[in-house]
């Protein structure tokens, strides 16, 4: 059976009718909503210098995942890291004492405020563990590899 | 259970099993001895599995050293004796798109409707647990080292590998990775099209959240199709190809009302399934009455999952609105202040639409909307730089008690730890709420792939039981563990819940057995 919206709408005229009502669909979606305070707004980023107080990769606090206190000259702030293991596998490393160098979001939590790091560096070691627009580069970087960087993985052969 | 609750009764699944997931160790937990459960009288054997089933996952694999999104579409043929005897699928992994033919394989389904399946192709042997909820369909999860998955099974109807066969409206739900220059994006695709019954697609919307990025609303291209293989591959198979709302797919159909997708336009990726609309031209009135809701995905902290309901009044008002957020470990519940909302139908009759609400509190919610029908919708979540997509489906609207939901039940639910982990499973409700069961869950990482699980705790409904719930699971592993849950009702069939746990995000759901 056909439906009924379908037989109310010559084929002729169906391409200008799916414009127009798509326009219009648009049109109310168009509303801004603004972010919540747990989201990272990339315009509100800000630069972050301080001194490792702690590293923890499997922190109990929120969000989950790796988070290092740093004390800057403002205070001390908890700055999550994402992954733990996309740390280790970019072989980048933190611990007490050390200077470091963050640029972020900071968030609201349940628990607290947080620092979203995107970019994050010490001494001569840097590291981007967010995206531009703040989601975590640790999903899938595997499919972000040229073709050629592609080859070794082909060939290891697993069963799929 | 009725046509409608079979359907909706896997329909959050495959749309739930993407988190944003990295290589990584889980909890340390190992199955410890123990008395199991009593088991429940025998309703399944491997005679209940037997026929042509279509199936999809999604989830991570090990690549380049880490955890990378992959998902796979295909049939096995079970010859209701333990042998797969046939079948095909296609993987879109983190080197590329294969289709890959089964050339064996095995299986055995116990008494409590759960099993293991074994299914062979060219690269080897990659392996299974699934839980049947009837002979017809049922949940599974990949539980390979360094790959797991999980999604959905229903049996084929063979009757409908024809172009003929799909046919009217479908609304669909795409989750995955859409990958731009170096950078991999979650995203998310949920819209409608008409198809032809001849291949080709009219009618196509969509709206796309790629990385928090919002489309709105847009209109497929002109060269978008939908059709079955031409080859032996779709009169045997069921599969087609199709271009819809910008990308490649290989699909299987399941039967006129369902199709099973996986994304081809690699390195990009997505997996979902579409399902044919109810043939009504829809308007607010469409939406009226009270429903559940579970999505999940990925937002700037991690990985996110969603429960909830609210109850819509068909003329745009929302009210009632009950949300437990799981933010990466941040759990926002809601009400926490004063909620309005409101929601719109699109005036095009083709069941796409907004939901908004917002808590004096803790901000605005906002979501895109197809129609299934006036009971079920594909729901995408647009605020906040959240990329979570699920369903939501109408509630009973009856009061349900721990007595009304005793009996039989699977689950299937998807998460992530430290790393990404799979869960099947099932439980039996006494009438007093409190359960036992046994649970299989890979979490990904070398030894971290478990079995026979047993599991017990309670459920424990508030007020009428349509609101937020809590449900407690605790597992006998070696150290043990628990996880808590907040359940939504839909009926008394169907069980919509996400974790509210600090330290894993779970989403998924748990369906009765016969």
């Amino acid at each position: 059976m056909k439906r009924k919206i379908r037989m109310t709408i010559g084929s002729a005229a169906l391409a200008g009718t799916i414009l127009l009502l798509t326009a219009a669909g648009a049109q109310q979606r168009g509303a801004v909503v603004s972010s919540r305070p747990t989201a990272y707004d990339a315009t509100r980023e800000k630069v972050l210098q301080g001194t490792v107080v702690s590293y923890t990769e499997d922190s109990s606090r929120p969000p989950m995942g790796a988070h290092v206190t740093v004390q800057t000259a403002s205070g001390t702030v908890d700055v999550h890291l994402g992954p733990a293991s996309y740390l280790r596998s970019n072989h980048f490393s933190l611990a007490a004492g050390e200077s470091v160098r963050l640029v972020g979001v900071s968030v609201q939590t349940k628990g607290g405020n947080v620092f979203l790091a995107r970019m994050a560096q010490h001494g001569t070691q840097a590291i981007a563990v967010r995206s531009p627009n703040g989601f975590l580069l640790a999903n899938s970087p595997a499919r972000a590899l040229l073709q050629s960087e592609r080859a070794p993985n082909a060939q290891q052969r697993k069963p799929r | 259970m009725s046509a409608r609750k079979k359907r909706l009764a896997l329909l959050v699944w495959v749309t739930l099993a993407l988190f944003a997931a990295a290589c990584g160790g889980g909890s340390e937990s190992n199955p410890g001895p123990g008395p199991g459960p009593t088991p429940p009288t025998a309703k399944f054997s491997n005679a209940s599995f037997s026929g042509q089933y279509a199936f999809s996952m999604s989830g991570t694999e090990l690549c380049a050293g880490a955890g990378s999104f992959f998902g796979r579409a295909g049939t096995f043929m079970a010859d209701g004796h333990g042998n797969i005897t046939d079948g095909l699928e296609d993987v879109n992994i983190c080197t590329g798109v294969q289709t890959l033919q089964f050339t064996s394989g095995t299986y055995s389904i116990g008494s409590d409707g759960r099993g293991a399946l074994n299914l062979t192709n060219s690269s080897g042997t990659t392996t299974y647990s699934i839980a049947l909820s009837s002979a017809t369909q049922g949940f599974i999860a990949q539980t390979d080292v360094d790959i797991t998955a999980s999604g959905s099974f229903q049996r084929q109807n063979t009757g409908a590998f024809t172009n003929a066969a799909i046919a009217g409206g479908y609304s669909f739900d795409f989750k995955g990775v859409d990958v731009a220059g170096t950078t991999v994006n979650p995203a998310s695709i949920i819209g409608r099209f008409d198809a032809d019954g001849g291949g080709g697609v009219a009618n196509g919307l969509f709206d796309s959240n790629i990385a928090g990025t919002l489309s709105g609303q847009q209109a497929f291209a002109t060269d978008s199709f939908c059709r079955i293989d031409a080859n032996s591959d779709g009169i045997t198979f069921g599969r087609g190809t199709a271009r819809i709302a910008g990308q490649d797919f290989v699909f299987y159909v399941v039967d006129a009302t369902r199709v099973k997708f996986v994304g081809t336009s690699f390195p990009s990726a997505f997996v979902g399934d579409a399902f044919a609309q109810q043939n009504i031209a829809f308007n607010t009135a469409s939406v009226d009455g009270s429903f559940a809701f579970v999505i999940a995905g990925s937002g700037s902290s991690g990985s996110i999952g969603t429960a909830g309901r609210f109850t819509a009044d068909g003329g745009g008002g929302i009210t009632n609105v009950v949300i437990d957020e799981n933010n990466n470990g941040s759990i926002t519940q809601l009400p926490n202040g004063s909620v309005t909302g409101t929601y719109t139908v699109d005036n095009n009759g083709f069941g796409g639409g907004t939901l908004t609400w917002t808590d004096s509190n803790k901000g605005t919610f906002s979501f895109i909307f197809y129609l299934i029908s006036s009971t079920e919708a594909v729901l995408q979540e647009t605020d906040s730089q959240i990329i979570s997509d699920g369903t939501f489906s109408a509630q009973t609207t009856s009061s349900i008690s721990a007595a009304a939901l005793a009996g039989d039940y699977v689950f299937g639910w998807s998460g992530v730890s430290t790393g990404q982990e799979d869960f099947v499973g099932q439980l039996t409700f006494t009438s007093s709420g409190s359960f036992s069961g046994l649970l299989d869950f890979n979490e990904f990482t070398s030894g971290k792939q478990f079995f026979d699980v047993p599991i017990s705790g309670s459920l424990a409904l508030n007020g009428d039981g349509t609101q937020a719930n809590t449900f407690t699971v605790n597992l006998q592993t070696t150290p043990p563990d628990a996880f808590s849950f907040t359940v939504y009702v839909v009926d008394q069939d169907t069980l919509l819940l996400v974790g509210v746990d600090t330290n894993r995000v779970i989403a998924g759901m748990t369906i009765r057995q016969p």
